[in-house]
């Protein structure tokens, strides 16, 4: 019920985004192209909600060894990397618009290309063939570690731009009233596309665990 | 518990030099990765000072791969990973002597590492020779806190070198960078300003990591499959 609610919501609220990028907010000096911003912000938002989701869940596993917290975890990692590509992908034509080129030392940008890499590892780790629980631990470790490393990736980037004269900080943005309530129209419907696409994911790798566990139970007999 | 880990660093290091694969393949690996990498030079041009850095961390990384799968490995055979976690020695000790081993073999590899960068890619150590050393151990410390924690996650797995290479690779992203643009500056004449915050990144790294290992090893060494 929860998933239908968020889901039918997430599809007005995005009906209503690109009623705004495309008729309310206004066109910047850029051009059009400026537009793939309330697409890019969203994206990057999320992808470190869940980012952060998949901490806070693997930390709850340790303590409390759930397997409910394994599979949110989980399904909050698929859509880290889901979203982080998105971004990754909309920030890069973007940035060859602005300035040029398909990539800049960028810190945020350099910053979300890193967590890409690290949450594309943790995927492969959660596909690998291992005994159900001690993935389910090994996973919640390297979710830990990961989410730890992030301010130190954004420093290290920061600061490797600033040694470099092609690390481009971005200038104040000056964005008009109208493009500020866009950017958060899509922050609030891409949000409730997120919160259904996750407990949609989740409640599949729960099933898939049923079925699992009775599989294995009819092998036994 | 420190005497045990000594007691873990050394058996580690006995069986790593007597029979184990790890060094001699890391030092191999990094050799020649060093030497492909030279061939990069365009004829009578030279590799510039960070792309000479780039590549030794890159070797070093690599390296830090085949050691610790050697001295994870090395206690598949015969449950002797049961045996130690049945051992009255702290499963801290393991890891810090799992780390105090990585880090002797990886700095026997960088031996042989930073003389060939200097041979086969064309560099001078300007110096200071204090930076290179402070960042020789920095980084390390950073290198083998990580591969002890993680070495582990990969017990048992068949693909185990890939799997810990593409997992522990964009997690040392912020250790690697430091060094390298840190070698970058040893390794050119007169320019090392700005060290102080590759530095202090280096250090946040090592205490960070540190702390997070001694909490999460427990949950990764143990004796489920």
């Amino acid at each position: 019920m929860k998933v239908k609610i968020l889901a039918a919501l997430s599809g007005v609220a995005l009906l209503v985004h690109q009623y705004m990028i495309w008729h309310y907010a206004p066109v910047a000096q850029s051009g059009p192209v400026q537009k793939i911003f309330y697409m890019h912000l969203p994206c990057s938002w999320w992808a470190l909600v869940s980012f952060f989701v998949v901490f806070v869940s693997s930390l709850l596993y340790l303590f409390r060894r759930d397997p409910a917290y394994d599979r949110v975890a989980g399904a909050a990692a698929e859509l880290g990397v889901l979203f982080a590509t998105l971004s990754l992908v909309t920030g890069s034509v973007w940035a060859r618009a602005e300035w040029g080129h398909w990539w800049v030392w960028d810190p945020k940008l350099t910053t979300a290309l890193i967590m890409w890499y690290v949450y594309a590892g943790y995927l492969v780790l959660r596909s690998t063939p291992m005994g159900r629980d001690r993935k389910a631990l090994v996973c919640a470790v390297l979710g830990i570690v990961a989410f730890l490393d992030v301010p130190l990736v954004f420093f290290a980037a920061k600061l490797w731009g600033s040694a470099h004269p092609d690390g481009l900080a971005r200038q104040g943005s000056g964005m008009e009233p109208r493009m500020w309530h866009t950017v958060f129209a899509g922050l609030v419907a891409f949000g409730f596309m997120w919160g259904a696409l996750l407990l949609t994911r989740a409640g599949q790798l729960g099933r898939m665990a049923r079925l699992e566990a009775m599989l294995v139970w009819d092998d036994e007999e | 518990m420190l005497k045990r880990a000594a007691a873990m660093a050394s058996k580690d290091l006995k069986l790593s030099v007597s029979g184990g694969q790890g060094l001699v393949q890391a030092v191999l690996l990094g050799l020649l990765l060093i030497f492909l990498f030279s061939l990069s030079k365009p004829l009578g041009g030279a590799i510039s000072a960070q792309a000479a850095g780039a590549i030794f961390w890159l070797a070093s990384a690599f390296g830090l791969v085949l050691v610790f799968n050697d001295l994870f490995a090395i206690e598949e055979a015969n449950g002797a990973r049961m045996g130690i976690l049945s051992s009255p020695a702290p499963v801290h000790a393991v890891w810090i002597g799992k780390g105090v081993a990585g880090l002797c073999l990886l700095l026997v590899s960088q031996l042989v590492f930073l003389p060939a960068t200097v041979a086969f890619l064309d560099q001078t150590v300007h110096g200071p020779w204090w930076l290179m050393l402070v960042t020789l151990a920095g980084a390390d410390i950073g290198l083998v806190v990580i591969g002890a924690l993680l070495g582990a996650l990969s017990q048992g797995q068949a693909a185990r070198e890939s799997l810990l290479s593409v997992i522990v690779f964009p997690l040392l992203l912020p250790v690697l960078l430091s060094g390298i643009t840190l070698f970058s500056m040893c390794f050119s004449p007169g320019t090392s300003e700005g060290f102080d915050g590759w530095l202090g990144l280096i250090f946040a790294f090592d205490a960070l990591f540190s702390g997070a290992g001694l909490f999460l090893f427990p949950f990764v060494y143990s004796g489920e499959e």
